[in-house]
């Protein structure tokens, strides 16, 4: 289809729209609510273009390409146009820039100084405050720097088929609500924040707990460990001015410990510890007859969202913790022990690429090490202690280096601390999708065949593709799996299994897409293509660890010959594996 | 009287939903598969409920049944004006606040009739809709009732009352509520 664009010819694709055609030769028309793939509800109209032969502007992100068509981008109209668009998005909007969590990572911020919009023409028209919804353990939102452009809503519903907020209410008085304005925490939100990656401004935002972090850092009383997921190694490089899904252990271990934690250990360990028993109870599962498939349980958005909708395949879920948790529970029973500290003046912080992660830590279940003391030290409930004391986002981490001043890109590289920071290219590679059920597929290999694996690489079950299958021979035994990313991918496999359908052995889900590389923690943009830059890190990560399956990392091993015995043992149990709650909707 | 009214009235209240589950699932299954099964069916279920309302309960059987997301559901509920989520009055009184009323006077009626209910001034921001504490009259406005030739308009109980002022406004009040005293004291009677 042959069009005009600025008064160049260009060919493009029939069912084009405006937006896109114009992108294809780069030019990127400005939009608030547009956002590929995922919404285009032409609400914000600052996307708006000239077409030739059209009276109106028309608003880019909706409209599709016709023969022929001319199309000025870049008029005195269409510039006026956009710039008062923004302009009366600012009437109402609050003029607290300086406080915001986005300041300088704002689209509307930055869309405003782009389109040289100097002084505040409008007066508000909105006639209540808002107040901020603060119920959820996870995120924030504030209603008054809402500008109502729709990405949450339609992200919420189409990526992950949750739909917990809707508009609610008409002209002035239009918000985003949960059910019944409830707030997010009484609701069937499940966490995951890719409300918070994909909002504009700084409407979403996730709870933050960096100021509970410092006092804890402070406090000469304190022992205070901090855990990496596998996917803040390959995000938090973005958020400290590096290119895209640059790889940054060693940096990242460094400002760690300028920061003033006194260990800086690795959530790989725990990914590592996690395979161990996951696999394990596949195998038992498989050998006993018990509940098939199992569905791996490390992504707590993914826990929340069948315990809302599908409390009756609960039992197919896998009852390890997530490395999050086995991490705290390990770290105040046995790190504790043999590091000689007294567990409740050990301090654990996350550092997550992910917000459901702060709701986890606060699950009443999530006190193990707690319950493992109590009778051993004789404490009282008043004493009680999480195992996981603080999560913070890669985001809020990254704050914390720049408070601080840490010059990041020259910083030299570091290790993690022993013993609870060594880990194998099986753990990091659960901050992909696909992952965990590879990193799984290396030990129950071995654990079931008795042979050695020659090649560990299960590339089948790699890549963005939303479901993924994979046939593994397992000496004559064949184990069919799959892995979902997304929880409308994930609906699809459940709904699977509730009709009885589901042809797999065992099926790995994450939350968000991507894997935890796109949580709803990580750095701010977050797109697919920055997605598969993470993805690529993670793989290169895991290709130059010197050993790359879980079951042979020494301090695994260790763990289990001098204090968890072996792998499902009854302390394992205790420590490591948890339950489920029906929550309904 | 009023007093005995009123304790009716809470009494009834205490059954929350109003509307039993069988009446709503008769809506829903003459509206499902329809096109705006969901409006259709709010409609007729806020009609039979005999505060003329939607209250949660209502909302959250409509979507099981129905198989409409809960925040869509709230969504449509709070869009349309029409839909309402708290208990309604016994009388409505709806004051049109449209151009040619407004030149006429409405908002000095809507003020008068605030006032005669002690309603606060805050209370009438935040609220599209004001009930009573009695539950007796449910005041709210519109933009136009499309009768400005005889403005300012009052609809009470449906009826609409032309060229209203503020004698012939508190003349209509009493009325209602005199009707209301002869109903109850022939309710009352064969009790006696």
């Amino acid at each position: 289809m042959k069009i005009t664009v600025n008064h160049q010819p260009i060919e493009v694709d029939k069912g084009m729209t405006i937006w896109q055609a114009c992108n294809s030769i780069g030019i990127n028309i400005p939009s608030l609510c547009y956002f590929k793939d995922i919404s285009a509800n032409a609400s914000c109209g600052v996307c708006v273009v000239e077409v030739k032969g059209v009276q109106e502007l028309l608003r880019s992100c909706i409209t599709e390409v016709t023969e022929g068509m001319e199309i000025i981008t870049d008029s005195p109209r269409v510039r006026e146009a956009r710039k008062v668009n923004v302009e009366l998005l600012l009437a109402n909007h609050p003029e607290d820039c300086l406080q915001c969590d986005r300041n300088l990572n704002c689209e509307l911020q930055q869309l405003a100084f782009n389109l040289g919009i100097h002084e505040k023409r409008f007066v508000r028209t909105r006639k209540e405050h808002v107040n901020k919804d603060e119920t959820s353990l996870s995120l924030v939102r504030d209603p008054e720097k809402c500008i109502l452009c729709g990405r949450c809503v339609a992200v919420c519903e189409q990526i992950q088929s949750v739909k917990a907020i809707d508009f609610s209410g008409r002209g002035l008085k239009t918000k985003i609500s949960t059910f019944w304005d409830t707030g997010l925490g009484n609701s069937i939100c499940i966490n995951c924040g890719q409300c918070a990656l994909i909002c504009p401004t700084g409407a979403i935002t996730e709870r933050s707990a960096i100021n509970e972090v410092w006092d804890e850092l402070h406090d000469p009383e304190k022992v205070v460990v901090v855990q990496t997921a596998p996917a803040v190694r390959v995000g938090i490089g973005e958020a400290m001015g590096l290119p895209y899904g640059s790889l940054v252990t060693g940096k990242m271990v460094a400002s760690l410990r300028k920061l003033g934690f006194s260990k800086v250990f690795d959530t790989n360990f725990a990914a590592d510890l996690t395979i161990v028993e996951e696999a394990n109870e596949l195998i038992e599962r498989i050998e006993n007859k018990g509940t098939l498939p199992m569905i791996t349980s490390c992504s707590p958005g993914w826990i929340k969202f069948i315990e809302h909708f599908f409390p009756s395949s609960l039992p197919h879920l896998s009852t390890c913790k997530s490395p999050q948790q086995m991490f705290g529970a390990i770290a105040k029973t046995y790190y504790a022990e043999q590091a000689g500290i007294d567990p409740r003046n050990i301090v654990v912080v996350s550092i997550m690429p992910c917000t459901a992660k702060k709701f986890e830590a606060r699950r009443p279940e999530m006190s193990d090490a707690f319950r493992y003391w109590k009778e051993k030290l004789h404490l009282s409930e008043n004493e009680h202690f999480y195992d996981v004391d603080y999560v913070l986002t890669t985001r809020e981490l990254a704050r914390m280096f720049k408070e601080v001043g840490i010059d990041f890109s020259n910083l030299p590289e570091e290790e993690f601390d022993s013993p609870l920071g060594v880990s194998t290219g099986a753990g990091v590679i659960f901050g992909a999708t696909g992952g965990v059920m590879e990193a799984a597929l290396r030990t129950a290999y071995e654990v079931i065949t008795g042979s050695q694996l020659t090649n560990v690489d299960f590339v089948a079950v790699r890549g963005m593709k939303g479901i993924k299958e994979a046939e593994i021979d397992l000496n004559g035994t064949r184990l069919k799996v799959a892995v979902a990313h997304t929880l409308s991918n994930a609906r699809t496999l459940l709904e699977q299994i509730e009709n009885g359908t589901s042809p797999y052995t065992f099926i790995e889900v994450m939350t968000c897409p991507g894997g935890c590389l796109g949580g709803g923690g990580q750095p701010i943009p977050t797109d697919e293509e920055i997605r598969l830059k993470r993805a690529e890190s993670i793989y290169l990560e895991d290709k130059n660890k010197p050993i790359r399956k879980s079951h042979e990392n020494p301090e695994i091993q260790y763990l289990y010959r001098h204090f968890l015995q072996k792998p499902l043992s009854e302390k394992a149990h205790h420590l490591l594996h948890t339950h489920y709650v029906e929550r309904g909707i | 009287m009023f007093i005995m009214l009123a304790i009716e009235r809470k009494t009834n209240m205490n059954t929350e939903k109003g509307i039993s589950d069988k009446m709503i699932d008769e809506i829903i299954e003459k509206h499902k598969g329809k096109p705006g099964a969901l409006l259709s069916t709010l409609e007729e279920v806020q009609e039979n409920n005999p505060f003329k309302f939607l209250p949660k309960e209502t909302l959250v059987t409509v979507a099981k049944k129905l198989n409409i997301p809960y925040s869509q559901v709230y969504s449509v509920a709070t869009f349309y004006s029409f839909f309402n989520l708290k208990p309604q009055g016994k009388h409505s009184i709806i004051v049109c606040r449209g151009t040619a009323c407004h030149t006429k006077g409405s908002k000095e009626l809507l003020d008068d009739i605030y006032r005669s209910f002690a309603i606060d001034d805050k209370d009438r921001e935040s609220e599209q809709s004001f009930t009573t504490p009695d539950n007796l009259f449910t005041v709210r406005t519109v933009a136009c009732f499309g009768q400005c030739a005889q403005s300012p308009v009052v609809e009470v109980d449906g009826k609409i009352h032309s060229n209203v002022n503020s004698r012939k406004l508190a003349k209509i009040l009493e009325d209602v509520k005199k009707e209301d005293a002869k109903k109850s004291d022939l309710k009352d009677k064969p009790s006696n």
